[in-house]
């Protein structure tokens, strides 16, 4: 966990305050009686929740390196996420604050604010952002249950239509706009870049060279460029598109998966498990078919404390990442200071690239590797760890594994008094 | 999770209340109707003019009289801007918020909590004259109002019996037949713009009558009639019922004769019947 902000958070801040900011002078004060406070907070919900909407909008911009001044892809997701979550709840305080505040005047007065007559066009303009933002955000937040993952991918693009309705809503209403202009640009442009630009500029070809089995339900992709290979660092991610017309789900449809290879390795490497439809169909994936990759992104091995040791340790297929680092340490024969890493798995079945990474251990001595089989011994706990790794409180800790296995190690490890900004993980969820 | 409960639960909240807020005010019967303009006190643009700066502040907007001054330190915009409307008609500058947008319904319901008045003009009239102008009746009901009883003029008339001033029409029928139909204005209880809309005796209509008819003489005199009250006071048509003292050739040549007492029978009619319409 981080707690810390980073550099992109404060510009999001500045972002999100500049509307008020420029607004606020004309909103007179927060005092007096409870229709003009009222007035007041409605407007200002107003304000901050379109302007979190843009912002939500702008950050959903995939670039690659974009992501970084915020901590990583899945960090700015979250960020994403609570923006999306912010502007929804400000839109609803912004009409019911607004209604409220004509009820002193009276019942009849605060129905006409929020329901004015047709020819009050911007009111209703503001609704139908609304509604575009119930339809795209209903299941996001599972009102009606878990939704599939592309139809919530296609609902989600409903967003701008909420976008320019809200834009339009507050033209009609606002004195100045040029700084919506530009929250309107950098939100629209983000959404145009992700889904009309970037799926023709930004995704490099690459073909299908292996698929290694490493257990049942998993394999390991070697995916060879046709030009240029991508830069990237150990633990960083891609969006993969299978373009193979032999797949049974999933062609054309992208999906995040966690690059396995060293840096330095001319092939790309990536770990999938069979955990839905697409990642089941790529199991058995056509030899030389195309599949196209965009990124990386992510920031999993980002440094807090550079002096310190790391302990890794990951969980089913979130072992990839270290097998990338691992890989990359095997490569590079070096490491920043020493790195223990313990692969949680249910039994010898189930830890693929265990001997690899055993293999990688015995010829590097700045690499230690331990492998813990919870059929045998239960959950990973305290004395576990302290037995293999005596100074694991010490230690820069990176996680990377199932959502129960997350939440059961940070209760472990913040129990033994490791601060939270020393414990990272990247979580992954409908990214 | 929870930010979905929340989420989920924040959506179901707002819906509450938005239906809760509608029924509530469709259930309760609304005791503040819309004032009516006409039980409004009539405000006369001079004694709006008085009310022009902070300290009392008065807006006509839309043909009503507000005083917005305990508002004024609420109002969004700069003070001079709002001052500048102070004590006049300022519906170009509610119109107006921005150009070309107006005040929100919001603002308009709280406006009317601050309603003192209808704007009356110089004249009396009510300042909305689109919708009076096809209804004088009315307009002479509004005036009534607009105007105290000591210096309402044409009401000082009507109590004496006096006719108004206004334009008539009037009628004089005999023998099955309209036989005269005049129109007159009154100004200041003179005569003007007299004119026959009809004349008419035994069949014969005398207003499309040629030079060398035999009757066209009387037709001449009615027209000298109308030429020779222009001007004169009301009390004059009663020299009609000796026609040479107005007209001339009374009887010269055609043995018809022009029968002043019609016109003064037609002319008592109109005014009987009122005024016509208003000057």
């Amino acid at each position: 966990m981080r707690r810390l902000l980073r550099s992109g958070d404060i510009a999001l801040m500045v972002l999100l305050m500049l509307p008020l900011a420029a607004a606020l002078p004309r909103l007179g004060g927060f005092g007096g009686p409870p229709e003009l406070w009222l007035t007041w907070v409605g407007r200002v919900a107003g304000i901050l929740g379109l302007a979190m909407m843009l912002l939500a909008a702008a950050v959903s911009l995939r670039l690659p390196g974009f992501d970084r001044p915020f901590g990583g892809l899945a960090r700015l997701w979250r960020l994403h996420h609570w923006l999306g979550f912010g502007a929804f709840i400000m839109v609803m305080v912004h009409a019911l604050a607004l209604g409220l505040a004509a009820v002193p005047v009276s019942l009849d007065a605060a129905v006409a604010t929020l329901f004015p007559p047709l020819s009050h066009g911007a009111t209703w303009l503001g609704w139908l952002a609304w509604l575009a933002m119930v339809i795209f955000l209903a299941p996001t937040f599972a009102f009606f249950g878990q939704p599939h993952y592309q139809r919530w991918k296609r609902l989600h693009l409903v967003s701008a239509a909420a976008l320019l309705l809200g834009l339009w809503h507050a033209f009609l209403l606002v004195a100045g706009t040029a700084l919506w202009w530009l929250l309107g640009l950098a939100g629209l442009g983000a959404i145009v870049w992700r889904k009309l630009v970037s799926p023709r500029l930004a995704r490099h070809p690459y073909r299908v060279e292996a698929v290694e089995r490493l257990a049942r339900g998993v394999v390991e992709l070697v995916l060879r460029p046709e030009s240029r290979r991508m830069a990237f660092e150990a633990g960083q991610f891609v969006y993969l598109t299978p373009l193979d017309e032999t797949l049974s789900a999933g062609r054309g449809e992208e999906h995040p998966y966690t690059i396995a290879s060293a840096t330095s390795d001319d092939c790309l490497r990536i770990g999938i498990k069979d955990l839905g439809d697409a990642s089941h169909a790529l199991q058995t994936v056509t030899l030389g078919s195309r599949v196209l990759i965009e990124g990386p992104y992510g920031e999993f091995y980002g440094r807090r404390f550079p002096e310190r040791d790391q302990l890794w340790i990951g969980g089913g297929i979130g072992i990839t990442p270290f097998v990338g680092g691992a890989r990359d340490i095997a490569e590079r024969g070096l490491t920043n200071g020493r790195v223990h890493l313990f692969y949680l798995a249910n039994s010898p079945d189930r830890a693929y690239y265990r001997e690899e990474l055993e293999r990688i251990a015995e010829a590097h001595a700045s690499f230690a590797f331990t492998q813990h089989y919870s059929r045998e011994r239960g959950r990973l706990d305290e004395a576990y760890l302290r037995e293999h790794c005596p100074d694991f409180t010490e230690r820069e800790i990176y996680i990377c594994g199932p959502p129960a296995m997350n939440a059961h190690l940070q209760r472990l490890l913040t129990g033994q008094g490791i601060p939270a900004s020393r414990i990272h993980s990247e979580v992954f969820d409908f990214l | 999770m929870t930010i979905q409960r929340i989420a989920y639960s924040a959506f179901v909240a707002f819906l509450a209340s938005l239906l809760t807020l509608v029924s509530v005010s469709a259930l309760s019967s609304s005791d503040r109707d819309e004032s009516a303009d006409d039980d409004l006190d009539p405000i006369t643009l001079e004694a709006l003019a008085e009310h022009d700066g902070a300290e009392s502040c008065w807006k006509a907007i839309h043909g009503r009289v507000y005083d917005i001054t305990d508002y004024l330190p609420n109002h969004p915009t700069a003070e001079e801007v709002i001052l500048e409307w102070c004590g006049r008609d300022a519906t170009e500058g509610w119109d107006n918020k921005r150009p070309g947008v107006p005040h929100s319904p919001r603002a308009e319901s709280r406006l009317e909590s601050y309603l003192v008045g209808r704007l009356a003009e110089k004249d009396g009239q009510s300042a909305r004259r689109d919708d009076t102008a096809e209804k004088p009746g009315e307009a002479v009901a509004d005036t009534a109002r607009a105007l105290s009883p000591a210096e309402d003029e044409r009401l000082h008339r009507a109590m004496l019996g006096l006719p108004l001033d206004g334009r008539y029409r009037g009628v004089f029928g005999d023998g099955g037949e309209m036989q005269v139909s005049v129109q007159f204005d009154l100004r200041d209880g003179r005569l003007s713009s007299i004119s026959f809309r009809h004349l008419a005796y035994r069949g014969v209509d005398y207003l499309v009558l040629e030079e060398d008819d035999a009757f066209y003489p009387v037709r001449v005199q009615y027209a000298q009639i109308a030429e020779r009250l222009e001007g004169e006071p009301m009390t004059r048509i009663f020299a009609l019922y000796e026609p040479e003292r107005i007209v001339d050739d009374v009887d010269s040549f055609s043995g018809a004769t022009l029968r002043g007492n019609k016109v003064i029978s037609a002319i008592r009619n109109g005014l009987n019947r009122g005024v016509y319409s208003w000057p």
